[in-house]
């Protein structure tokens, strides 16, 4: 049995989460909010010739169908976009299903206010978390550094079963900290700006942003691109913390403590 | 056929009565007054500054899109725009010292401000227009707002297809942003019925929902409780924020 380490404080557990619960919420009413509009473009105003996304509904041999069309590409989504659940029992025109919406059944207002809010709640835990975790000396282990380049591709092999052994590494191996640094320096900070770029109060206050971001439209579609990343880093996160000791995963991020496996280092 | 944010809202409010207790004890309960907060927060944190960005003319889209509730069509408005609104007095009142009527050749003549702004509607779509008239802070000074005067709240032609009639309001610190203003020309012709005609207020660091179509009348208000469902406007007594710069 390996070493009891102390890793994660109780300000870095409870704002970890905290946000994930923000995040879901947002994520729930984000797709409410895009129902209202369910297209995106790159572009600063509305604009169909620059079409990146868009979800509707059509009818077919006089039966109603889903369609999804990305880059011009249409697929057939019928009752999963486009037309699908409506979240009072029955199937309508609407982008993302009720199932999959927060509040469920078609509701813009209560949907921003969702979203707002819990925009708040990630704003606050991400910055708490960002000093908690700096005093403590965890950021430390697991920001990137440019000593960890050489051992990501070697790391990689190791998780294909193409390497007998994990480069050594400190408390997060490579990748972990490859991952880490993305998510918390990048996409947490790229969602609330591209968030706050389609606020047109904000939009006034501070106008190159939405400029650099390609325009208010192109600022949406960011947004949404980063959604969807940030989910596909979510599933690989949960894979992970399933695969690699889930009860030893979960009684870290609960109480602090954490069981060193054998490769597990300590340290930046 | 057109796409109405109302249809949306309609469908909200079945949604409620569908979705039962959960939904409404979380939207309508006690933490609706949590989910209400952020307003006030967000007004706080983004506020009125700055200046929305002036777009070049090549920008315009030359069909601005129609959105909001059904262009009015009772007896009253229709006399109005038959007479080519020359009928029409935009009334200022309230807590004014000096209360208005005012003809639209006395609105074009007491100012004019031409804007190509953007126009960002709460669904999520943008689209740009020319707007020209005079900045309502012109307008509510000649009506001389009184010291208690907070609010200014807009009464428009147009109801809903319950009857209940449109409002919006913003506080006198929105009001006075040089580039909020009363709108009688979009895309250098007067309004037509459909984009508000003869004046509505366009106000582009808010959302749409803010920008009042065919506005009858212009209260001077200190509060805005007690007025229809005490919200500031017909779809923030709806849930959608008095905020609405984000």
């Amino acid at each position: 049995m390996g070493k009891l380490v102390y890793r994660h404080g109780i300000a870095e557990r409870t704002t970890h989460w905290l946000w994930a619960l923000a995040l879901l919420v947002l994520f729930m009413s984000g797709l409410q909010i895009f129902n209202a509009a369910p297209y995106l473009d790159a572009s600063d105003k509305s604009d169909p010739q620059r079409r990146v996304l868009a979800m509707g509904a059509a009818t077919v041999d006089g039966q109603p169908v889903g369609i999804v069309t990305v880059f011009g590409h249409a697929v057939r989504t019928t009752h999963l976009f486009g037309f699908t659940d409506d979240g009072m029992g029955f199937e309508s025109a609407r982008a993302f299903p009720g199932w999959l919406t927060l509040p469920g059944p078609q509701d813009l207002a209560d949907g921003r206010r969702w979203h707002l809010l819990f925009a708040w709640v990630l704003v606050i835990a991400y910055g708490v978390y960002l000093i908690a975790a700096g005093r403590r000396g965890t950021l430390r282990e697991f920001v990137l550094r440019p000593s960890d380049l050489p051992k990501l591709w070697p790391m990689q092999l190791y998780y294909l079963r193409l390497r007998p052994e994990p480069p050594p590494h400190g408390t997060y191996n490579p990748l972990q900290k490859a991952a880490y640094t993305v998510v918390l320096f990048g996409f947490f900070p790229l969602l609330i700006i591209t968030g706050l770029a389609l606020s047109p109060g904000f939009d006034a206050a501070v106008p190159w942003l939405t400029v650099v971001l390609g325009g208010r439209q192109f600022a949406r579609l960011w947004h949404f691109v980063l959604m969807v990343l940030l989910l596909g880093y979510f599933g690989t996160h949960l894979i992970l913390v399933v695969s690699t000791g889930f009860w030893n995963n979960m009684r870290s991020m609960i109480t602090g403590w954490y069981r060193l496996k054998e490769h597990d280092g300590v340290g930046p | 056929m057109k796409r109405r944010l109302f249809v949306a809202s309609s469908l909200a409010s079945l949604g409620l009565s569908g979705c039962g207790p959960i939904k409404e004890a979380l939207t309508n309960g006690p933490f609706g007054h949590v989910l209400a907060s952020t307003d006030r927060l967000n007004r706080a944190v983004i506020d009125t500054h700055g200046m929305a960005r002036l777009y070049p003319d090549s920008a315009i889209d030359r069909s601005f899109r129609v959105n909001g509730l059904d262009t009015p069509s009772d007896a009253a408005y229709t006399r109005l725009a038959g007479g080519g609104f020359a009928d029409y007095r935009l009334i200022v009142d309230g807590l004014a010292d000096r209360p208005q009527r005012l003809s639209l050749a006395e609105l074009r003549a007491s100012g004019s401000l031409a804007q190509t702004t953007r126009h960002d509607c709460v669904e999520g779509w943008s689209a740009i227009g020319k707007w020209n008239g005079p900045r309502l802070s012109t307008v509510l000074a000649m009506a001389q707002p009184k010291a208690s005067a907070r609010y200014c709240v807009f009464h428009c032609f147009d109801r809903d297809a319950a009857g209940q009639p449109y409002y919006e309001s913003l506080d006198l610190h929105q009001a006075a942003h040089p580039q909020t203003v009363l709108a009688l020309d979009l895309n250098d012709a007067p309004l037509d019925p459909d984009h508000g005609a003869p004046v509505r207020l366009r106000i582009p660091t808010q959302l749409g929902y803010k920008s009042a179509k065919w506005i009858s009348r212009i209260e001077l208000a200190a509060t805005l409780d007690g007025l229809y469902g005490g919200g500031g406007g017909y779809w923030e007594d709806q849930n959608y924020d008095w905020y609405a710069g984000i």
